[in-house]
């Protein structure tokens, strides 16, 4: 199956945003950032009781949903920004839509719309992803 | 006393040490249970490594970047943009040579908040041929709540 302008990326949802999966991510990453691992942090700066996940791992939903419909090496660049931001306990769906087949300089690239939103559809993430399909897959 | 705008100016052109970097199998193990799916097919490293990798390797760390922009405080940070481009795929076990600088600095005031500055950062990972592995750029808002 070819991929065409408009098609939609099938979802990839994290049904439970972990804090103690944050926990792990800080060490590895060695975030000093308490937002992640503290509440008390984010309750002193007004965010609530919750902390917050880390941009990366809110990235890597996207990342996973691209991967998942394409073969785990097909991401080829993405571009976004953070509009909202993910806490703890959230529930998240990454989605997407075909918006060009023709991409400079990538031949057999596809440039999608990309976004992570809440379940009332407000957006965390938006932006746009260069993928190359790998073998064949949902939409490639 | 907020930093000032030509001290922050100062930084651009900022190279960091640069290094190399491999990514263990336990990093990528976790990591990529921490996104939510299952291991990566063979020695492929997850993606999200896009954003700790290019740090660490280069030589320097997220507290140093904080500190660089002088940051009121670990949370005075937000992010303005991510562009990773993946020029081969990452894998583990792989010693990649990792080159950083930071490429720009703005300072902004909208209407009668804080003062915003923002940062802008380049890191370029090769692998061990020289081959262009990957080219991570992003920009950073360092807001300044107690001028």
């Amino acid at each position: 199956m070819t991929a065409r302008v408009g098609d939609r990326i099938p979802g990839w949802t994290m049904e439970v945003v972990s804090d103690a999966r944050m926990r792990t991510v800080a060490a590895i990453l060695r975030d000093p950032n308490p937002v992640h691992w503290d509440r008390a942090s984010t309750a002193r700066l007004g965010l609530g009781d919750r902390v917050v996940n880390q941009s990366p791992i809110s990235l890597s939903y996207i990342q996973n949903m691209l991967m998942e419909c394409w073969g785990p090496t097909c991401i080829k660049r993405l571009r976004v920004r953070f509009p909202g931001v993910v806490f703890e306990g959230d529930r998240m769906k990454a989605g997407g839509v075909v918006r060009s087949t023709e991409v400079g300089g990538h031949p057999g690239a596809l440039e999608c719309e990309v976004w992570l939103e809440h379940e009332d559809g407000t957006r965390a993430i938006e932006g746009t992803a260069i993928v190359e399909p790998g073998p064949p897959g949902m939409l490639g | 006393m907020t930093v000032s705008e030509a001290e922050l100016g100062a930084l651009v052109g900022h190279e960091f040490p640069g290094g190399r970097y491999s990514i263990a199998h336990w990093e990528n193990f976790l990591l990529t249970e921490a996104t939510g799916r299952g291991p990566m097919p063979g020695d492929l490293a997850h993606p999200v490594h896009l954003f700790h990798v290019p740090i660490a390797g280069a030589g320097t760390s997220l507290a140093e970047l904080f500190a660089l922009g002088r940051a009121e405080s670990d949370a005075s940070i937000t992010i303005d943009y991510y562009d990773w481009e993946t020029l081969q795929p990452l894998r583990e076990g792989v010693e990649y040579e990792v080159r950083g600088r930071i490429t720009e600095h703005e300072r902004t005031q909208p209407g009668a908040g804080p003062i915003v500055d923002a940062l802008g950062f380049l890191f370029e990972l090769s692998d061990p041929d020289g081959r262009p592995a990957a080219r991570v750029a992003f920009r950073w808002h360092y807001w300044r709540w107690n001028p």
